[in-house]
């Protein structure tokens, strides 16, 4: 039989390509995962009389909560000199992290019927789920800088200022999609061969949310050096060093070329970690 | 039941091209199916063994816990089946529910990895199936774009092809709203244009043509005649005998995940009937 399909030039279905040819049929296909990736965050509006409209205002909502929490109930500066403008770039940082996360773990059950119906490489999933992220994220952004500039003309929050640093947002940005998409390969193949761990992941983020100061800054909460040093230098943590360090004019978050060399090993080793894992488990995908 | 003969498929080239149905010449192997075995992985139940008698307080406790928990099961879809398929050939399987013929299709597809054995294709397959609903929420022109880069064809080419999609599933208007809002008629109709406007080698239908009006199954059959005109091999998987008479000039009949029959349609669909009157009799 084999030899009739060798003889005959077929290929063989259902095995693991290489790890370069399967790089290359991932960017063939990079047309639709952009198409799927746009889509979806598309269709995410779409159920509402508003529509798109909720891409900015669901933001503009969230945000608000937070002004009207830690700006009006309780004041709070918690050591840096906008706590508004803190809190608000953290937690809209720590959600595209969060959400790219959880999106990458239901990629492939939550795709079944394309992956039923067609044959493609498997990590367009997860790539396309946080190109759907990174797709809601963008009005989010806008929202994002609007309000931290504004929260600086409250009385007991000092100004933010736009700067040239700003310009330095699309990069950061872009290095947290790079680490996002390595985390969305790796939990998707965990939670593919483990359907369980879909339950544990919940659980990790909030530790994950509490480790990296998206609320507070961890030096000022955190007594134990050793502790403060290695939760600054946890990937999560990191990006939030960044973008708070090019939108804020918080004189603790001075712009760190160490911080900017961090963040872009985090991404790269995500990335490379999170690729290869989920390609060792290609021919497996789909047999639920 | 009695199994017929195992029928040796190690065969040479020059055997296999005794198929000459309806005198139409075939070309070289587009297709290769060695010894497959397919395993599903079931979560959330377990197989209770029948008839053991009612099992003491203890083992019964015992047993519903391992069904609540780790609740595993493995199925054995397709169970060592091996056959080749020709360019210009098309093949009709059949069998009764749960036979495994939609895991065979998909095995052969590349969507289900195969747990043992192996498949051989000539370029990429596409398989065309009623369950199959690409994206509920997105408009069927978004669907269209999506279902067709998956395919792998390039934007330009879904884009020159979109007329041609539209009009062949014939749905007009309503392309624009999402396939939330789609009959099941329409949906069927719509996924077997945009597979179809492909041309893949291997096209396989699974229970597609059973939907849609007398009009649309002309045309999907005029397009199926095609696609094998272009020297590319249709499987269907048909609940309708007359349909894979009519269509198919090869039949596989697969029972319980095994090949019990690969021939001639008329001889095959022939003793398939007879074991389905004699199990219902």
């Amino acid at each position: 039989m084999r030899a009739v399909a060798v003889a005959s030039g077929l290929r063989q279905m259902g095995v693991r390509p290489p790890v370069g040819e399967y790089v290359r049929s991932v960017w063939a296909r990079r047309a639709f995962i952009r198409t799927l990736g746009s889509a979806k965050a598309y269709a995410r509006n779409q159920g509402s009389y508003l529509g798109q409209l909720w891409s900015v205002l669901n933001p503009l909502l969230n945000s608000i909560v937070y002004v009207v929490i830690f700006g009006v109930i309780v004041p709070t500066t918690r050591g840096v000199n906008n706590g508004i403008a803190f809190i608000v770039v953290g937690v809209f940082i720590y959600r595209f992290f969060e959400s790219s996360v959880s999106a990458g773990a239901n990629s492939l059950k939550g795709n079944l019927n394309l992956v039923r119906s067609v044959h493609f490489p498997r990590a367009s999933l997860p790539v396309s789920t946080t190109l759907t992220e990174l797709t809601t994220l963008g009005p989010a952004l806008a929202v994002m800088c609007a309000i931290a500039w504004l929260s600086g003309l409250l009385p007991e929050m000092e100004e933010v200022p736009i700067t040239w640093r700003l310009l330095l947002l699309p990069v950061a940005i872009g290095l947290m999609f790079v680490f996002n998409m390595g985390c969305a390969f790796l939990v998707a193949r965990w939670v593919a061969i483990t359907p369980d761990l879909n339950n544990v992941i919940p659980f990790v983020l909030r530790f994950v949310f509490y480790g990296s100061g998206v609320l507070f800054s961890i030096e000022h909460i955190v007594k134990y050096p050793v502790i403060s040093h290695v939760l600054a230098y946890q990937p999560v943590a990191v990006f939030l060093n960044l973008t708070r360090s090019t939108v804020l004019d918080e004189p603790s978050i001075p712009l760190d070329w160490t911080m900017w060399v961090a963040g872009a090993v985090w991404a790269v080793l995500a990335l490379g970690i999170g690729f290869l894992a989920f390609w060792r488990g290609e021919e497996r995908y789909g047999r639920e | 039941m009695s199994i017929p003969e195992e029928i040796d498929f190690e065969v040479d080239a020059e055997d296999l091209s005794e198929f000459k149905p309806n005198g139409r010449e075939l070309g070289a192997p587009s297709l290769v199916v060695d010894d497959l075995y397919v395993t599903y992985r079931i979560f959330g139940g377990k197989r209770v063994a029948a008839g053991q008698g009612r099992p003491g307080v203890l083992k019964r406790v015992l047993n519903r816990s391992t069904v609540h928990m780790g609740g595993l099961t493995s199925v054995e879809a397709v169970r060592g089946i091996s056959f080749i398929a020709r360019h210009g050939e098309s093949i009709g399987i059949v069998g009764v529910n749960g036979s495994g013929k939609s895991t065979l299709l998909r095995a052969i597809a590349g969507l289900i990895p195969p747990t043992e054995g192996s498949v051989y294709v000539s370029g990429e397959p596409s398989l065309l199936g009623v369950n199959a609903v690409l994206m509920g929420s997105l408009t069927g022109e978004r669907n269209v774009m999506i279902g067709g880069l998956a395919l792998g064809l390039s934007p330009e080419e879904v884009r020159a092809k979109f007329d041609d999609i539209v009009e062949f599933s014939g749905i007009g208007d309503s392309i624009y709203l999402p396939m939330n809002a789609y009959s099941s008629g329409m949906s069927a109709r719509l996924r077997f244009a945009i597979s179809a406007a492909a041309v893949p080698d291997v096209l396989m239908i699974d229970e597609a043509l059973a939907t849609g009006d007398a009009a649309f199954r002309r045309k999907s059959k005029d397009r199926i005649d095609a696609i094998r005109d272009e020297a590319g091999t249709v499987f269907l998987v048909s609940h309708s005998l007359a349909t894979v008479e009519s269509i198919c000039a090869r039949t596989l009949w697969i029972h319980q995940g095994k090949l019990v029959m690969d021939g001639p349609s008329t001889e095959v669909c022939a003793a398939y009937k007879a074991f389905v009157k004699k199990q219902d009799g």
